[in-house]
């Protein structure tokens, strides 16, 4: 302890008391030399009892951690050491109030462990500790907003099935992993008979709904979890069905051909039926065919206006390439 | 550095990829136990044939190898040899990695190796 | 260029061996799950050509050829050198997934995950560091772990080296739960450093051939 007190050095005791964060200094041999304010609060243990005390001594629990290996890196090796909250949560039990000590409720901290060089003794090690929950509590805030975010923008505002965008990003994707792995691809392009008739008959708002009616039951009927329906255009609905060969697809277009007939919505203006229909473009990617998306998506379509020309409430098939 | 007393010729079994690795452990054991045999293998499979041919006493075997690796070599030679002494030599040192010696009945041995740790393996064949 | 002996090859690729052992045995310990990582090669090459390489090989991985990720440290002492870590930036952005757990994803790295990626890499070089300086029997400083992204010419550049100064190149492979990750560490070295590496590499080898 000085005897004659030296003002520089009361104004760093000061500031070392009032800034809002951890500082402890240990010695060579791991013993507190310096124990500031923010400590004292937050661990709830004053400064008279941790100054001397072994770092174990205050805190067992950390024997063998990361803080304990950083220490040991510090003082050893000359090496800092930083310590992310998002790998090691709250290394220390530190605590916003006594309250928050009750529950174990620990505050969020990044520490950082760096040597210090000190005059006429042996290295020394000073631990750094940040309150970052409230960053913490914003980032989660931040990420539970943005998931919101993202199934909205992937999602078709009107039948909440998947929308092109989703659509574009899944044929990329599937497209790849069928190519890489040798498994057939398959597209189903699917078109509402005589929509505009519908909605020129009935207005736009019974034409919505009738979209979203369609919409639902034939996304209800994807059985896979990499099967998906996408609202490609106006009334035209994409299917991209992973693993399918050109026989199960087609299978699977007129199962859903059947579906949407006998949903029975009354269409007197378009047709023969009496009822909303849809005509299917079938085209399948595969080994033999190892077409690009462009090519797959073209003969879907083409395979769709065959079907519409054939008479419409029917699929056809189209080879691709 | 523990006291180690001369003992009749044994022979000790270094498998390491690393040829420095094992110009290092030979010079530690020979250091040790001037009279005994170090016999060098540079990988899994091979160190089954050395094994065959000089029958150790003991075996060091380095953990991360190309090709059969440490602990599948390690598994053939505690079958072969049964109360062989074999310790894993290894820098990566988790409870994985322990649990999996325990089982199959073998030492274990944090990396770099070092005098005092070569003499801590030593004692393993009674040296 | 700068020619490693067979022995001397053989060396440092065991030296930093045990270093990134060490470090996937800390690793491990913060995620509770066994954490593999080797180094199968290493090479000297000039600052540019390891640009280039980076480019081209993690390009290769990666869907953003352009964006890097990197941690970088400064060690002086026994020599001086920028030590960085290097993933493409969709690997780190894996690699911290992994360790941190979490399954939301998003496009960029936030600022708590940079973080831990500024671990991760203070993790990894301090061991291959430290590995390196207990072997030469050496003191070296080490300073706070660096965040950058970008292209693989800026990340080599933040040590504001000259482009033909040469740079260690470790090849490292990580594994955790079925999961591969191929990544790099640079050390920039310049001439002096070099020769120093050099030195402490065959006092080491001597030690070893028991003439030390």
């Amino acid at each position: 302890m000085t005897t004659v007190r030296d003002p520089s050095l009361d104004l760093l005791h000061s500031v070392l008391n009032a800034v809002t964060l951890g500082a402890v200094v240990l010695d060579h041999d791991r013993r507190v030399v310096l124990w500031n304010d923010w400590m004292s609060e937050h661990a709830q243990i004053p400064q008279q009892q941790a100054l001397g005390a072994d770092f174990l001594a205050l805190f067992p629990a950390l024997r063998g951690s990361r803080v304990d290996a950083a220490i040991d890196q510090a003082l050893r090796h000359h090496f800092p050491s930083l310590l992310s909250q998002s790998l090691n949560k709250a290394p220390f039990p530190l605590y916003a109030n006594a309250a928050a000590a009750r529950l174990d409720d620990r505050l969020q901290q990044a520490v950082a462990v760096t040597p210090v060089d000190v005059a006429n003794a042996p290295r020394h090690c000073l631990i750094q500790i940040n309150d970052v929950s409230i960053a913490v509590g914003r980032e989660k805030l931040l990420r539970e907003q943005t998931l919101v975010l993202r199934s909205q923008t992937f999602a078709d505002g009107l039948t909440g099935i998947a929308n092109r965008r989703h659509f574009d990003v899944a044929i990329e994707r599937e497209h790849r992993r069928a190519r890489r792995h040798g498994t057939p691809l398959s597209l189903l392009m699917i078109d509402i008979d005589h929509f505009k008739a519908y909605n020129d008959h009935h207005g736009h708002q019974k034409g919505d709904q009738c979209l979203i009616q369609v919409a639902a039951a034939l996304s209800g009927m994807l059985r896979r979890s990499a099967d998906l329906m996408a609202r490609y255009g106006g009334e035209e609905f994409a299917m991209i069905l992973p693993d399918t060969d050109t026989a199960q697809a087609t299978q699977m277009a007129e199962a859903i051909r059947a579906r949407a007939e006998a949903l029975a919505i009354a269409h007197a203006h378009g047709g023969n039926s009496g009822v909303v229909t849809v005509s299917i473009g079938v085209a399948t990617r595969s080994v033999a065919s190892a077409v690009n998306i462009d090519t797959l998506i073209g003969a879907a379509d083409r395979a769709l206006y065959r079907a519409k020309k054939n008479g419409r409430n029917r699929v056809e098939v189209q080879t691709p390439g | 550095m523990t006291d180690v007393t001369p003992e009749r010729t044994k022979t000790v079994l270094i498998v390491d990829d690393s040829r420095v690795s094992r110009m290092m452990a030979r010079q530690y054991i020979l250091h040790l136990q001037p009279g005994w045999n170090v016999v060098e293998a540079g990988t899994g499979e091979e160190s089954l044939d050395k094994a065959r041919a000089a029958l150790p006493d003991l075996v060091l075997m380095d953990v991360n190898m190309p090709g059969m690796g440490g602990i599948a070599a390690a598994e053939q030679l505690r079958r072969l040899a049964p109360a062989l002494p074999i310790s894993l030599l290894t820098a990566n040192v988790q409870s994985a990695t322990r649990e999996r010696a325990e089982a199959l009945g073998l030492g274990f041995m944090e990396k770099p190796i070092t005098e005092a740790r070569i003499a801590q393996l030593l004692a393993l064949a009674g040296g | 260029m700068v020619e490693l002996s067979e022995l001397e090859n053989d060396a440092l690729i065991e030296i930093f061996n045990i270093g990134v052992g060490q470090a996937a045995a800390s690793m491990s310990a913060l995620v509770s799950e066994e954490v593999r990582m080797s180094v199968p090669s290493i090479s000297f090459i000039s600052r540019a050509d390891a640009a280039r390489l980076l480019g081209s090989r993690l390009a290769a991985e990666a869907e953003a050829p352009d964006r890097i990720c990197g941690v970088s440290q400064h060690y002086e002492g026994a020599f001086d050198t920028d030590a960085i870590l290097m993933f493409p930036e969709d690997k780190s952005l894996e690699l911290v997934r992994l360790m941190v757990g979490e399954t939301v994803s998003l496009q960029e790295l936030t600022d708590m995950e940079q973080e831990a990626m500024c671990e991760i890499g203070n993790i990894i070089l301090n061991a291959c560091i430290g590995t390196l300086a207990n072997v030469f029997e050496q003191e070296l400083r080490g300073s706070l772990p660096e965040y950058h992204v970008g292209t693989s010419d800026e990340i080599l550049g933040v040590s504001g080296s000259e482009p033909d100064s040469v740079v260690l190149m470790l090849h490292i492979d990580f594994a955790l739960d079925k999961h591969q990750i191929l990544g790099y560490v640079a050390f920039v070295l310049d001439i002096s450093a070099l020769h120093d590496l050099k030195e402490q590499i065959n006092r080491y080898i001597a030690r070893a051939m028991g003439q030390a």
